[in-house]
């Protein structure tokens, strides 16, 4: 692990984006100006959960002036998949969630696509619909898919073809049948996690132009540029360099804008006007109901451990809600299948995770990617072995969590972390184990722990590529295909690329708006890979820039590359004192003596990175050398109390600690620890709710509660620790979506600690926390 | 089904007089609407197929954005007064904080820039945030018509969720209080599922004053939203509350009281039954900080 070499690495500097995000001069999507020729689009969305349809007849809506096009699927068989092709852009012979595209309409206005799309008739035959992933997977259960075995899959992923099973990943690890008879103490419970919005500020927007000569170019709000080409293009048979998607500033993305929800729609109907750009500008009712949302879980867990604490063994079932599509959220469930244990050493392990098709609308990636729904039951669990053990929860954490070198669940060898470390701070941070006196007589207090381990979930070798382009007065623009979605990677890549090529940070520039024309390939800004893989290209590529000037001015002054290096924009020799800048050099070249010829030219290098270690499970037991390339691990403790009277929950203190490998920017982990809370606190407080018919009951800012400002902690702790891993980037890895992966559960643990009473089931409304109390109190009386 | 991106046409007229009002709401009653702030209205026609034709803005008709206090007859409150210029007005402040109170729990600040306090009156939700406040100040609606002006007891203009009893002639000019009674107390305490902006899961408020003709010595008046059709008072539990001094059970079992009084029903917000304890526990609680701030 080479030492940073400007200091920067480490160094909190100002964010790249700040200016233009308070000024306003941030642009986004929807800000784009296309003049006269726009045209405007609607989708026609199914009314039933689950239908096939008998007749589409547009005839009315093509009629209504102003009208230019309507699409369906019916003139269309194409499908789209990340991990699974099963989603079809428009359906075409039937529906599967309340909601699903059935119909495009473009025109001249959004006010008469509206009115269009009221006029496009379609006739269905409503189907019995299913909403529990449990229920789902009986086999008198209605099928969604019956073509599920004729779908194109990934080696790794496994659908049960005659079932609603989209992926079934199964662990057999050691002998879990004498391990139950070993174990002194055993727990068992059933937890339920509703599924959850992503709430993006900025609702999904795309602008799609399909010109005359048949290429096409996509602006889209979108965390993947690269992959919703690489989809689309797969999808509707159009060649990648005929398709281009251009990714503007993203107002908020926490996976929703991961991969394509409603961008295919938007090409389709642009390919129906050619010529005219056609904007699809999703409403805060459809965000909820037609993009993506997080699946549901049902987890059956049974634990247990010796009489000293140790754990022995683990049986888990778990049931993801995957919704009416599956094509990223199988690989939820395989995360979750070789991640099944928690960042605990259990030796013995029966798991099978399954994603279950069901309809309700598409379950799709979210912030932690499998790892807060599990997290959810995992966090309680061992809370509620370890009273039964007699132990700590504190103390039982750092008894059986992970190490480095452990032999893993899935087989693989522990990344270095120090998970201990993270525990003794989060417990020093709330003056864990001390008896704190509530702040009125109605209430009670209660303090909770929860631990966490994430990896990046993803195929085994997504790729990153840099380009870092010098200009003539040495300032540098960074090209990357990675996103900023106010994570920070533009102002990380813009710090790795000025410590390695030793130019101030204020020089550097990070080309934006993303463009598959020009930036770049990167795999997706997901699985908070983007400091790990993209730093590592990014770092790279700088090293390629300063390796061709160093060897240009070694040449030019007869020295040794090894005897030079570059300060501030200046290249100097150790050995002769001798000083170049690199202003005009890195794109003129220096003369040579008398001006006889020239040495160098225009400086841009080139870097890439991709992981070329990970291997296969093997499907039978989940087992394999290397299932992932590393996880981050971590803590959260929370000290809160309940309103006897309301049932309110507040949070007064909430201490997060990570190890996050070597922190590039400390502030920007700071940040993402205080959101991460602040989400964590929001999705255990609200959910999605909906009606027999499948339709949401609560899809707006009015009964969707996000915790606000007003909401937030008293006090929010964060800090890190600091194990290196060999792949990333100075050691560093992500941690962008794991400071909310528990926050959940250990708010749940504080519960159970204030008031006594286990909440195996989400969401922890004031409504149900009270009416618990109540029973509680009557019960004792 | 779900919303639109946008509002329906619609013809925008800004009444200049009351005639103008008279004549126009005459002529296209059927498919005109009053307008204030527009808060509810335009959410209301965007999740709506249709909406009203017209929107008839009585914002800014004479007197209907003044507040005006009298030490003798009370305060009058223009229909089109906005929530942060009534939260702010020092006589208020002072003789009527609870109005002032309730003001500050509706929405956020931008929004009370352009909410009135007639149309929170006017738009006759069951959770209207001004209502419990107005109801123990015993407003009166002022309705204004070709035929004259009339005052109705806030009870008897609201006759169900969204229903008021303003007759097709109408519009309201204004809120009427009468002065409040010396020595008076309260507050407006309100439930939601957030902190900021959310609509009241429950919401009551209290006024207490001296009152040396009844054995308790003191007086409460009682005003809820959200759990019966209409914003309501609970006569029966105010009486009872006269009959013998004060005292710590005599509270609770008001709060029981209005608990059985309550009619919620369960929503996507809260279950009937926990709406019904919350009545009891929130009565109970503002009516113990009252008590004590009279003591």
């Amino acid at each position: 692990m080479k030492i940073s070499e400007s200091g920067l690495i480490g160094q909190s500097v100002a964010r790249t984006d700040i200016i233009d995000k308070v000024t306003g001069c941030a642009v986004f999507v929807d800000d784009i100006q296309f003049g006269p020729n726009l045209l405007h689009s609607r989708l026609v969305r199914s009314p039933h959960p689950h239908a096939l349809i008998k007749k589409i007849d547009t005839s009315k809506a093509l009629a209504l002036d102003g009208v230019r096009a309507v699409v369906t699927g019916q003139e269309l068989s194409a499908r789209m998949g990340l991990y699974l092709i099963d989603r079809p852009i428009f359906a075409a012979d039937r529906v599967r969630y309340y909601g699903e595209p059935v119909a495009g309409v473009v025109a001249t206005t959004e006010e008469i696509a509206v009115q269009a799309a009221r006029l496009v008739e379609i006739e269905y035959q409503p189907l019995p619909a299913i909403y529990d992933p449990v229920e789902a997977v009986q086999p008198e259960a209605p099928l969604l898919h019956p073509d599920l075995g004729e779908y194109s899959v990934a080696n790794f992923i496994f659908p049960e073809p005659g079932t609603n099973i989209s992926e079934h990943f199964k662990i057999r690890k050691g002998d879990i049948e004498s391990a139950w008879e070993q174990c002194a103490v055993v727990a068992e419970d059933r937890f339920r996690l509703p599924s959850i919005e992503h709430v993006p500020l900025e609702t999904h927007t795309s602008i799609a132009l399909s010109e005359t000569n048949g290429e096409v170019t996509l602006w889209a709000s979108s965390q993947s540029p690269f992959a919703m080409r690489d989809m689309i293009a797969q999808g509707l048979g159009i060649p990648h360099n005929k398709l281009r998607v251009i990714a503007p500033m993203v107002g908020g993305g926490f996976g929703g804008k991961a991969g394509v929800t409603m961008e295919a729609c938007a090409v389709v109907m642009a390919q129906a006007v050619p010529g005219h750009p056609v904007k699809l500008r999703l409403t805060r009712e459809e965000e909820f109901v037609g993009t993506s949302v997080r699946q549901s879980l049902v987890s059956d867990i049974k634990v247990g451990c010796d009489k000293d604490g140790n754990l022995l063994a683990m049986e888990l079932t778990y049931y993801f809600g995957g919704g009416a599509y599956n094509d990223y959220g199988v690989n939820i469930a395989r995360a979750a299948g070789y991640s099944c244990t928690g960042p605990y050493d259990v030796p013995n392990v029966k798991a099978d995770s399954l994603c279950v098709y069901t309809n309700y609308p598409v379950g799709s990636a979210m912030r932690g990617f499998g790892m807060p729904e599990i997290h959810w039951g995992l966090e309680q669990i061992m809370d509620q072995l370890a009273e039964k053990v007699d132990l700590d929860p504190a103390e039982f954490r750092r008894l059986n969590c992970v190490r480095t070198d452990d032999e893993i669940v899935s087989g693989m060898k522990m990344t270095p972390i120090n998970l201990e470390a993270c525990i003794d701070k989060v417990t020093e941070a709330i003056d864990w184990g001390k008896e704190e006196k509530p702040t009125a007589p109605n209430k009670k207090r209660g303090k909770g722990i929860a631990i966490m381990w994430k990896a990046p979930a993803m195929p085994p070798n997504p790729g990153s590529a840099a380009v870092v382009r010098f200009n003539e007065d040495a300032t540098v623009n960074v090209e990357i295909g990675g996103q900023e979605l106010g994570q920070g990677s533009f102002t990380v890549a813009a710090q790795i690329a000025a410590d390695v090529l030793g130019v101030p940070y204020r020089k550097v520039t990070v080309s934006s708006p993303i463009d598959t024309k020009y930036s770049p390939y990167e795999w997706q800004t997901v699985a908070s890979r983007l400091t790990w893989s993209m730093g590592n290209a990014v770092k790279a590529a700088a090293e390629d820039a300063r390796k061709q000037i160093l060897e240009t001015v070694a040449d030019h002054w007869d020295e040794d590359v090894d005897d030079l290096t570059i300060k501030d924009g200046l290249v100097i020799s150790f050995k002769s004192e001798r000083e170049q800048p690199l202003d005009k050099m890195v794109i003129y070249g220096l003369p040579n003596e008398d001006f006889e010829g020239w040495k160098g030219g225009p400086v841009v290098g080139r870097g890439h990175f991709m992981p070329t270690y990970v291997t296969n499970l093997d499907p039978e037991t989940g087992q394999g050398t290397r299932a992932v390339v590393h996880y981050t691990v971590g803590a959260q403790a929370v000290d809160l109390e309940v309103d006897l009277d309301t049932g309110q929950i507040d949070v007064l203190k909430i201490a997060s600690v990570y190890d996050v490998g070597r922190a590039i920017n400390p502030d920007l982990i700071m940040t993402q620890i205080e959101g991460g809370a602040v989400h964590g606190m929001s999705s255990a407080y609200e959910s999605l709710k909906f009606n027999e018919n499948g339709e949401p009951i609560n899809p707006s800012f009015v009964d969707y509660r996000i915790a606000t400002i007003a909401d937030i902690p008293g006090k929010i702790i964060g800090d890190f620790v600091e194990t290196p891993i060999e792949d990333g980037p100075w050691g560093a890895r992500g941690v962008g979506e794991h400071v909310m992966v528990q926050t959940a559960p250990a708010i749940a643990n504080a519960l159970y600690n204030a008031v006594g009473i286990r909440f195996s089931d989400l969401p922890l409304s004031a409504d149900k926390i009270y009416l618990a109390l109540d029973e509680k109190l009557a019960q004792e009386r | 089904m779900l919303a639109r991106p946008g509002l329906p046409e619609f013809e925008y007229i800004r009444a200049g007089s009351s005639q103008d009002v008279f004549d126009l709401l005459k002529e296209k009653g059927a498919d005109l609407k009053l307008m204030l702030g527009g808060t509810d209205l335009f959410v209301q026609m965007r999740d709506r197929a249709q909406g009203p034709g017209i929107l008839l803005d009585v914002k800014g008709l004479p007197g209907m954005q003044e507040i005006d206090y009298r030490q003798r007859s009370g305060l009058t409150i223009g229909a089109a007064v906005t929530l942060n210029q009534l939260s702010t007005d020092l006589d208020l402040k002072e003789k009527y904080p609870v109005l002032c109170q309730a003001a500050d729990t509706v929405g956020n600040y931008q929004l009370r820039n352009r909410a009135t306090l007639g149309g929170n009156i006017c738009n006759a939700s069951p959770s209207a945030d001004m209502a419990p406040a107005a109801l123990v100040y015993e407003g009166e609606a002022v309705l204004e018509s070709p035929r004259g002006e009339r005052s109705l007891a806030l009870e008897q203009f609201w006759l169900g969720p969204g229903s008021t009893a303003l007759e097709g002639d109408e519009y309201l000019k204004a809120i009427h209080f009468p002065p409040p009674p010396p020595g008076a107390r309260g507050s407006y305490l309100k439930l939601g599922r957030s902190r900021m902006g959310d609509l009241a899961i429950v919401g009551v408020a209290v006024l207490g004053y001296p009152d040396k003709s009844v054995p308790a010595g003191l007086r409460f008046r009682i005003g809820l939203n959200s759990t019966a059709p209409t914003p309501y008072r609970i006569p029966a539990v105010e009486e009872f509350l006269t009959r013998e001094p004060l005292t710590e059970d005599l509270i609770s079992l008001a709060g029981e009281m209005a608990m059985e009084i309550s009619s919620p029903i369960e929503d996507v917000r809260a279950t009937e039954l926990y709406q019904k304890k919350m009545v009891r526990n929130l009565t109970v609680k503002v009516l113990k900080e009252t008590w004590e701030s009279l003591r």
